[in-house]
Parts: structure tokens; sequence; C-alpha cells
């Protein structure tokens, strides 16, 4: 390759990367200075933020009951007898930890998790324990939060028979940027995050049409373990979902935030948790970078950039 | 200050530039108005050496002579210290050389005996002048060193038969010596421990060290030139039950040192200790005693004077003196903030992942005692130790803090045996283990498990893949010498470091790793 060549090569490859959001700026220009760590704090306390939501009007799945300490886990279980399916998540949970999903009510010695195991009365009360104990959120202490089990509608049970679908969905300053499906695996242990494995679909945020399929950083056109064909498919309820998630994205003062949405059968968008460092491989999967969104999406986004409209805590990010 | 005022770069670029210019005129100031040079702020090696002996009375009077080291030209020896409980310890010169007398009147059953100094040498090379004639009659003292000994056979035929047929029995006393160092260096080498005397290195052809020494010394005798042996250490790193000998020869009113069996023409390096001259013993004790010994060494690093002064202001270096703390100390202190350096260019500039921020930069500063190898073995034992660890309680499933407190116990337990069966087995080097702070070793235990907890075994080999090669980064340049001269001399690069991170702090770029996780995003794509 000339020198010329490789030149120009570089400059082509500097303007590209002008258009993607690395970790760096991320960090620096998107949660240190959009998300505050006293305002992080609102969306990090799962109970807290569901709270929020709710007093906003913003439909989330039923709360069964929250143990902050072990005292609370007998009269949790006696609660539990009657119920169809819910889940145990860390009150301060990320990236999908210590989430233990069940299924179906209670059948003698105990219930059935969703990886078909049986789970006993004594497993399901250590796995609270641990989670009050914070083993799953890196703290000294924590608290569960159990929640309904959202029977998802039958077009996100269609994408995945190991888990809950959800929708990411990008929002910065209360406007929707990207939106992506994430579907877990079997390899991804039930899990929808992409970096354990799940499988993410870029779908258009105008239309809601499936666009991209991307596992572990490859692309597929079908889905790689079941070989049904994604992209080009319609998500249903859309306008809806994007409309729900900008929702619980205005319920708080945060300029960057992920915000996951699932549908129920009914046809119901539920916001099931907010995230404050939402990650960025929804560029790969949207195959888009995410300063090139910021300028095709919402142009209020670039015009707020440019005049630094918007008050308080979201002010101009510094220089790029 | 608001907020959108914090984001901004240029207030930080400043104050970039400001330490930048600051650390420029203090270190040009040094370097011009205080002539100081960076070759004069090496650090130099001294070395700790301790005696251990060990014998047993059965309640009978015992004694024990050895030699112990003066200062000279060569070496300067300090901080002498005895340690012998139950026995009585006193010095006495006798003739060239300084003996240690160990003695009690009643032995007791196990008695130990330690001494140890601290020794800084420097290496002496001598230019032999040309066309000394051999005179014909020396000093009466030195005329001593001309005369046969029982093991030195000066007289016998076969040595003057092999002076002359070497042709060293002519010409200027240099080219004489010249002739017979090249004769006995060129004699086989041979792992014998015992006494060899001068006839029979002739005979076999081989020799070790004293052997080599003595026909040295007969011939350069038979040669009319004075010489006279030495006895001492070659000083290295660790525990050993070995002496050394070599030769010094009297040419020109000096006493030039040859060592014929590790190839030292007129010339002593920087790690022979001299313990005494002449054909001597160096130990005598009573007999039956189950005598043992051996020699410990220690290097120790210590700024150069020039660097030491430079400290003067603050002087950090004289503090640490006064609390006793070794030198090493205040330069792992010193270089950690540049370990740090390294770590935050590999995460924000390459995107490398590892345990922590700043479990590399520790995990190298640990490893600046035992040598990187040593350090990556200790972090792999650990990280195996680990994961079993991990494999054996995971069908109890256990609370999280409870399964780190057991696995403090078992990086404990496992750091011992290694260093237990790393002593039977006589691996010396793997011993250093143990030396490894068990701070580091936790750390790393637990951070370790978390990332397999957290992110799974293939995430968490890669964060070890990672961790290990920011910790090479990170000991290449900690364990630099230059650095540390000149983080020594010059402190306030230090602030270079600060400026350094401060830019990475407002660095937003794209890390080198993004390059290749986005590369579909970055590929050239049609408009």
């Amino acid at each position: 390759m000339s020198w010329a060549k490789l030149s120009q090569w570089l400059t082509k490859l500097c303007e590209r990367r002008q258009a993607v959001l690395g970790l760096n700026a991320r960090n620096r220009l998107f949660i240190q200075h959009e998300n505050p760590r006293q305002l992080r704090r609102m969306v990090d306390d799962k109970v807290r933020a569901k709270q929020r939501l709710m007093e906003h009007g913003v439909p989330v799945p039923r709360t069964l009951g929250v143990c902050r300490g072990l005292i609370d886990i007998p009269r949790m279980l006696c609660d539990l007898e009657a119920c169809d399916g819910f889940v145990v998540k860390p009150v301060c949970g990320a990236a999908g930890r210590g989430v233990l999903v069940v299924r179906g009510a209670r059948n003698g010695a105990g219930w059935t998790a969703a990886d078909g195991g049986a789970l006993g009365e004594r497993a399901l009360a250590r796995h609270i324990a641990e989670t009050i104990f914070g083993a799953f959120s890196r703290r000294q202490e924590d608290a569960a939060l159990i929640e309904e089990l959202v029977e998802p509608h039958e077009f996100f049970a269609g994408l995945s028979s190991h888990g809950l679908c959800d929708v990411r969905l990008l929002v910065h300053r209360h406007s929707p940027v990207m939106a992506m499906v994430r579907a877990p695996t079997r390899g991804s242990g039930g899990r929808a995050n992409l970096h354990a494995g799940g499988l993410g679909l870029g779908v258009s945020l105008d239309r809601g049409i499936v666009s991209s399929c991307v596992r572990r950083g490859r692309r597929h056109e079908r889905h790689p373990e079941s070989g049904a064909k994604l992209v080009g498919l319609s998500v249903p309820f859309w306008s809806e979902i994007v409309r729900i998630g900008v929702d619980a994205a205005r319920a708080f003062p945060l300029g960057y935030l992920g915000v996951d949405v699932v549908v129920n059968r009914e046809g119901q968008p539920l916001v099931l948790e907010l995230n404050a460092r939402a990650g960025l491989e929804i560029q790969n999967v949207c195959d888009q970078g995410m300063y090139s969104a910021f300028a095709q999406r919402g142009s209020e986004t670039a015009t707020e950039r440019a005049v630094g409209a918007e008050s308080g805590n979201t002010g101009i990010p510094g220089e790029r | 200050m608001t907020r959108a005022n914090k984001f901004r770069r240029a207030p930080v670029l400043w104050v970039v530039a400001l330490l930048l210019t600051c650390v420029l005129a203090s270190v040009g100031y040094k370097l011009i108005f205080l002539g100081y040079a960076l070759a004069d702020l090496l650090p130099e090696t001294h070395y700790h050496v301790t005696y251990r002996f060990s014998f047993d009375g059965h309640r009978r009077p015992v004694s024990l002579r050895t030699f112990v080291p003066v200062s000279d030209e060569h070496q300067t020896i300090s901080e002498e210290r005895n340690a012998s409980p139950g026995l009585h310890f006193e010095t006495s010169m006798e003739g060239l050389n300084l003996r240690g007398l160990w003695s009690s009147s009643s032995g007791g059953e196990g008695t130990s005996a330690e001494y140890a100094f601290e020794v800084a040498t420097r290496p002496l090379q001598f230019e032999l002048g040309r066309h000394i004639a051999v005179p014909d009659g020396y000093a009466a003292p030195i005329e001593e060193f001309l005369k046969p000994e029982e093991n030195i056979q000066v007289d016998d035929p076969e040595i003057v038969r092999t002076l002359v047929g070497i042709h060293a029995d002519q010409g200027d006393a240099a080219s004489r010596l010249e002739k017979i160092y090249r004769f006995t260096s060129h004699l086989a080498p041979r792992a014998f421990k015992g006494t060899t005397d001068a006839l029979t290195a002739l005979r076999l052809g081989e020799a070790s060290c004293n052997g080599k020494s003595r026909l040295f010394a007969a011939l350069a005798r038979a040669g009319g030139i004075p010489t006279r042996l030495v006895g001492g250490l070659i000083l290295e790193s660790g525990s050993k039950r070995t002496s050394h000998q070599w030769v010094e020869s009297y040419l020109g009113g000096h006493w030039v040192p040859f060592c014929p069996t590790n190839h030292h023409f007129a010339e002593i390096p920087a790690n022979y200790l001299v313990l005494y001259r002449g054909d001597e013993s160096l130990f005598s004790h009573t007999s039956d005693i189950n005598f043992k010994y051996a020699y410990e060494t220690k290097l120790r690093q210590v700024p150069a004077a020039k660097a030491r002064e430079s400290l003067g202001s603050v002087n950090v270096w004289a503090l640490f003196e006064r609390l006793g703390l070794p030198f090493s100390l205040l330069r792992t202190l010193l270089m950690l903030p540049i370990g740090a350096l390294v770590v935050v260019a590999c995460r924000n500039i390459v995107g490398v992942p590892t345990f922590g921020t700043f479990l590399p930069a520790l995990i190298a500063a640990a490893s600046l005692e035992t040598g990187a190898f040593w350090g990556i073995v200790g972090v792999l034992i650990i990280v195996s130790l680990v994961a079993l660890v991990r494999l054996a309680l995971q069908r109890f499933s256990l609370l999280h803090s409870p399964t780190l407190a057991i696995l403090l116990a078992a990086v404990t337990i496992v750091m011992l045996a290694t260093s237990l069966v790393a002593e039977r087995v006589g691996a010396r080097a793997l011993t250093r283990i143990s030396m490894f702070p068990i701070a580091v070793l936790a750390i790393t235990a637990e951070r370790f498990y978390v990332a397999m907890a957290d992110h799974g075994a293939q995430l968490a080999a890669r964060e070890l893949a990672g961790t290990i090669a920011v910790v090479l980064a990170c000991y290449a340049l900690m364990n630099s010498l230059a650095l540390q001269a000149l983080v020594v001399g010059f402190p306030e690069v230090l602030l270079v470091v600060v400026a350094f991170n401060a830019y990475l702090g407002t660095w937003t770029g794209i890390r080198v790793s993004e390059y290749f996780r986005f590369r579909y995003l970055l590929r050239e794509r049609e408009a």
C-alpha cells in the first residue's frame, strides 16, 4: 500500500471513527457528565426506580415483595405458595446477575426453575439470602426484589424459548436514539444480556422492523440456533413500546439511559428495568455508530447540544 | 463552576502544561546548575552476607574459628553483627587475616551462631606494566611468598620442568604471569570440593579452584614472583556452602589478583568477597561436633550517593534509614505511581481487560523482589487454586463471603506448602514464592474468583491474560534501572505521571481494542 493510499485510508478511518461512541467517551461524557453519581442511584435501586415509574404512570411488572433481611424470607416463601411464576432479582444487581426465574406454581416439595431444574424451598431461601448478602451485586448488603413473571407476547416468546426477550431502547436526553430486541439463547443461560451470549436484533426506531441480527459480535441472517428467519420481521406494538420507554426515561433526570421493555401476553408493554450505564454493543447490533444515530435521530438532541438548552443536570457535554 | 465547565478539557490541559513546565524547569536546573548526571544516579548493589553455623556440643567445651572479612581497596565491610546465644565471640588479627572465634566452656546440645555484615564492593582492574624485570630479592615479609609450602611444591622438579616448558622462566614479570595464567586457566575444571595440591593438579591436568590456584602460586613462585592464595566467597543471591580460591601476585609494589578458575586476569570482579589470604583452611573447630554451615547472601539495591543528596530537601532516604526500612521499599513506593500509569494507559488507550485497576501494578511491585518470572508463577498458582477451590465448593453453594475466606485459607496453605516442598527438593528459586506479599495474593484470588463468578470462565481467562501482559509491562518499566535512577534522582518526575493521568482522564478517544470491537462499523461502506 502506498503512502498516499495509507494516509487516505487513515483519514477515512478517522472520519468513520467520529460516528462511534467508545467506552472512554461514554464514561466521561455520558455517564459522569449526564448521569451524575447521586442521580444514578435513582435507577440503580430497582425498588426506588419502580416506585418512581409507577408514580409517573409507567406500567411495570407487579412487585410481589421485597426481602431486606433474612427475617423476611419465611413470610415471603409463604406468600409465594400461591404464586404462578415469579422472578427474584437483586435490587442493586446489574447485567442480569443473580436473576432467578421460577415458572409455574408450587408443586409438592418446591418449584421449577426456568432452566427446568427442581428448586426446593431451601434452595430458594438460600438464593434470596445470597442476594441479601450482596453476592450478586458486590455490595455488603442488598435486598431481593420478587416480581411476577411476565409471560411474553407470542412474538417475543417465538424468538426465544430460553428466557424472556426484551426491547432495549437507548434514550438520550429523553429522546430515543437506538433500539434492539435482546433474545436469550441456549448459550446465554436464560439471560438476554449480549455479553452473556444473548442474541441482539437491531430494530429500526421508526418502523419497528428487524434490520440485523448479531450474536457475540457476529452477524447472522437467521436465528443461529433455531434457523428461523429474523431480518425483516416487524415487532408488534412498536410505537407503544417506544412511547412507554421514553415515558420511563422522562421520569428520571438522567441524560443517558438504557430502558428495557417487555410486552406481556396481552400486548401491554412493561418497563422491566433501567440502566444508567447502558452498554455500547447496541452500535454493533444496529450497525450504526451512536453519534451518527444522534445526528440522524432527534434533531432536537443535536440542537440541544449546540445551544445547551436543557436545564439543570444535562448541560453541554465537553469537547468531543 | 457549572457542570458543563467541569467537563471542559482546556483547563485540564493547562494544568498538564503547567506541571510539565515545572518538571522541565526543575530537572533542567539540576542538570545545568547542580551538575547531575544520570550515570551517577544508578543504584549500587550492596550485599548482606550471613554466616550460619550449627554444631552439637555434647556439653563439652567447643570452639570454632573462621575468617571474617576486613575492609580494603576492593571491599567495604560494615554493620557487622554477631548473634550467637550462649557462645563467647571475639576477633583477633592473625597475620594478614581477621579471625573470629566462637567458644563455650559447655557446648550445650544444638548450638547455632550467626554472623552478618554488609558488603559494598568495587571491581578492580590492574594494568600490568611491561618491562618490569623480576627482581633478585624482596623485603622479608614478601620473600615469604616465594617459599614452598606443603601443598605448593615450588621446588618440585615437575613444577620447574613445567615452568620451563611454558617459557615462564624468562622475560619480564608480566609476560611470565600471562603464561602461567594461560596454562592454569586452560586446565580442565573439576568439581572436587576437597583440597588439591599444586603437583596433583599438574599431574591430573584438571583441578577445582584451589588446585588451579595452588598450581598458579607454585609456578609463579618458581618463576620468582611472590604469590599468595586468597580465599573468599562469590557473592550471589541465595544460600550456599562453597567458598572460592584465587591468587594475588606481587608485581610493581602491588598485590595483583588473578582467578584462573573463572578467567579474571589482573582483576577482581565486584562479586568476589575476600575472607583470608594465605593457604589457610576456612574453618577449624573442635572435632566430632557435627558442624554445619552455610553462607547466605542477599542483594540490595542502594541509591548512589548523588541520588541520596538529591532527596536532600525532602530527605525521604534519610527517613527510611532512620526507620530501618530498606531502599527497595522506597524504590517500590516511588515506582508504584508509574506502574499505575502503565495500567491506566493499558486500560484506557489499549483496552486490555485486567483484574482491578491497580492490581497489575501491585503484582509487578511485589515481583520486583522475586523477579517477574516468579511473580507470574505465583499468580498462576493462585489462579489455578481459585479455579480448583471454586470447582470443589460449587456443589455446596456456600455464601459468597465465607467462600472467599476459605479461598484465603487455601492460598495461605498452598503458599506455605509450595515453599516447604521447594525447600525439600532444593528448588531454591521456588521458595521465593513465599516472599510474595500475602495481601497482593489475597486480592488476586478474590478478584479472579469474582471475575469467574461474574463474567464466566472464558472472560476471566481473558482478564487473566490481560493482567499478566500488563504485569509484564509494569514490571519492565518499574524494574528499569534507568527509570528508577531517574525517579530517585528527580522525584519531580512523578508530577509528569500526574500530568499524564490528568490528560488521560479527559481523553475520550476510541481504545485500540475498540477498533476491533467496532470493526464492522468502521469498515468502508458504500455511500
